[in-house]
């Protein structure tokens, strides 16, 4: 009797969702200054939750230069890239995650792409060498970019073991990105990051 | 190109016409937009200007400014320069550029200012490829931006691209390799170039000026009051856009040019012009070869808060006519370099410029009495708002040129300008 007692509540334990609390992360640069736009996803072991896409998600060409920089959407998004600018462009990635080329196009044209893997994306305009930015196309429902101030907080993060990763442009890193296991007590973290300099947005082109 | 050739030599008509008939892509009509809003592109301004000092070059004189009179300080209402820009797309990687323009002012005039093919394929992951072909530009310019080549920060360009824009658009057939070699960026351009066999002549026999006013495809520029001795076998005028000699492109000329990016915010350019003319040939109106050659570095760097640093320098040498007791008859080495700063202020912009430029003469016929120095120093006010752009200049330029004593005119001369402008573009 004891056994089946002892059975039932193991049962309901692996049914009931696990708790949850917040989750804290500071991404620092080699200095400790606060490295902002970092994006820390949390993979917590064996348990999936995606993130479904709400919402509009808008790359936009303005000045010469894509806004924002930096876009983090769900696997699923479909990402419009409207064009401000009065010269025309041609935006394309090589990204494994997701490639495409948007074939010149004009102001207030805009096109719309649809990101179904997961995966960072880097984006250029075939006309503007300087143009530059990122999507980060994730598949795990805890992922945040961090702040000013370098923090990113998760308020439900399971209470289990998991791995965690961080990501970020200039991150010296293969692909940007270093990752760490983190136990289920452990409600703060601390990366300690180095970056490479963002490289110069100056124009190459001659015409 | 035979095409080419024969509308060159009647002086008349555009040579696009003929290139875009050979390299029409008939099956890609459906990606074509050719006459929508976005391919054209009208910029118009209007100006202010109060100048003492001499005559300007654009009426015979040697003033080295686009305004000026032998007079003393004139205020008067101008006409600056309008350029309607077509830039149809035929396919999403063949396009045209072609610019007409109207310049006003002390003479006003009307032509084609660049009239060019574009090619741009996609990019691979490290490298790109582009081309162009036609009449343009070569990319020397660090101040002039835009399919109509306006100056950016001020109203005046520097000497050298006052120069470039008088004497150096070929007709060329050009193309560039961008990659990217780690954080480094290279971009290396060549061209083959010809009907550009007279630069130099405006630039020997009047020396460098500074303005606006660029030479119209097919029309002529002034020269001034030249020596009766070289009257006698030159023309009182040049046409830069000229094939002197048998037979279209007989002797192509090259450009050349090597764009290095450090991972900094800084860009080195080297750049090379060679126009191959035959400095012994000359066409039934006295217009002549000028073998010219150039080499100019340039140098952008961004120093923080918005604030830019441009700086050019260039040196070359030209030559013209047979050659008497070792020397031709004109042998001119040239140089000019100048440093802008910009820097900007919300929606303001301040630029600053000095100019230095000279000429060396060893020829035969055009010796040291047609030597030159001087400079220049331009301080300028920008503002921009959606379709309009306000602009204030003030520039100084001084200089040395014995050839002025020719025509009774002291050698040194200096000329202050102030130009207020509104710029439009749609």
């Amino acid at each position: 009797m004891v056994r089946k007692i002892l059975f039932a509540l193991a049962l309901a334990g692996a049914a009931s969702p696990l708790a949850a609390t917040p989750l804290n992360v500071r991404v620092v640069d080699a200095s400790g200054r606060p490295v902002r736009d970092a994006v820390v996803t949390l993979y917590p072991s064996g348990l999936v939750r995606s993130a479904h896409p709400s919402g509009r998600y808008v790359v936009a060409q303005q000045g010469l230069q894509f806004r924002p920089f930096l876009t983090v959407v769900p696997v699923g998004a479909d990402v419009s890239f409207p064009n401000l600018d009065p010269t025309k462009h041609h935006v394309y990635s090589f990204s494994s995650a997701k490639r495409f080329e948007l074939k010149l196009f004009a102001k207030d044209q805009s096109r719309i792409v649809h990101f179904d893997k997961p995966g960072v994306v880097a984006l250029g305009c075939n006309i503007h060498d300087q143009m530059s930015a990122f999507i980060v196309v994730t598949d795990s429902a805890w992922t945040a970019r961090t702040n000013a101030q370098g923090y990113a907080s998760f308020n439900d993060a399971p209470n289990a073991p998991a791995r965690m990763t961080v990501w970020h442009p200039y991150l010296r890193a293969p692909g940007g990105l270093i990752q760490q296991a983190i136990a289920p007590t452990q409600r703060s973290l601390n990366f300690q990051v180095r970056l490479r300099p963002p490289p110069p947005a100056m124009a190459m082109t001659d015409y | 190109m035979g095409c080419v050739a024969r509308r060159l030599r009647n002086g008349r008509a555009i040579p696009l016409g003929c290139a875009l008939a050979a390299l029409w892509p008939m099956p890609a009509l459906a990606e074509a937009r050719l006459f929508t809003s976005d391919a054209f592109e009208l910029t118009a301004d209007g100006r202010l200007v109060a100048v003492g000092g001499e005559k300007s070059w654009v009426d015979d004189g040697f003033g080295k400014l686009r305004s000026g009179d032998d007079d003393d300080l004139r205020v008067q209402p101008q006409l600056g320069n309008v350029s309607l820009a077509w830039q149809p797309q035929f396919t999403w990687s063949l396009g045209a550029v072609v610019v007409g323009e109207i310049e006003g002012g002390q003479r006003t005039e009307a032509g084609l200012s660049q009239a060019y093919l574009t090619f741009r394929p996609m990019r691979s992951d490290r490298m790109a490829f582009s081309a162009r072909v036609g009449l343009m530009w070569p990319p020397v310019s660090l101040e002039h931006e835009g399919a109509d080549w306006h100056v950016k920060d001020s109203i005046t360009p520097s000497a050298i691209n006052s120069w470039i824009g008088e004497e150096v658009r070929p007709l060329a057939a050009e193309g560039t390799v961008a990659a990217s070699l780690g954080a480094h960026k290279l971009r290396a351009t060549g061209a083959l170039i010809a009907a550009n066999d007279t630069s130099g002549t405006l630039l020997t026999f009047r020396g460098w000026a500074l303005h606006d006013r660029t030479t119209l495809a097919f029309n002529r520029q002034p020269l001034p009051p030249l020596d009766p001795a070289i009257a006698g076998y030159q023309a009182p005028y040049t046409h830069p856009l000229l094939d002197v000699g048998p037979g279209f492109a007989h002797r192509p000329g090259y450009y050349a040019k090597l764009a290095w990016q450090p991972p900094a915010p800084v860009r080195i350019e080297l750049f090379r012009y060679d126009n191959g003319a035959n400095p012994e040939a000359v066409d039934a109106h006295l217009e002549w070869g000028w073998r010219t050659r150039f080499n100019d570095l340039g140098l952008v760097a961004n120093l923080g808060s918005g604030m830019e640093l441009k700086a050019q320098a260039m040196q070359g040498r030209t030559k013209m006519g047979y050659p008497d007791n070792g020397r031709r008859w004109i042998d001119n080495r040239f140089r000019a370099g100048y440093v802008l700063l910009t820097r900007p202020f919300g929606s303001y912009s301040a630029t600053a410029r000095v100019d230095a430029f000279g000429t060396r003469n060893h020829g035969s016929d055009v010796d040291s009495e047609y030597d030159e120095h001087g400079w220049s120093a331009m301080l300028a006010g920008k503002r921009d708002w959606r379709h309009f752009s306000g602009l204030v200049e003030m520039l100084h330029v001084w200089s040395d040129n014995p050839s002025r004593e020719h025509a009774g005119l002291p050698f040194r001369q200096g000329q202050t300008q102030l130009q207020a402008e509104v710029r439009m573009h749609w």
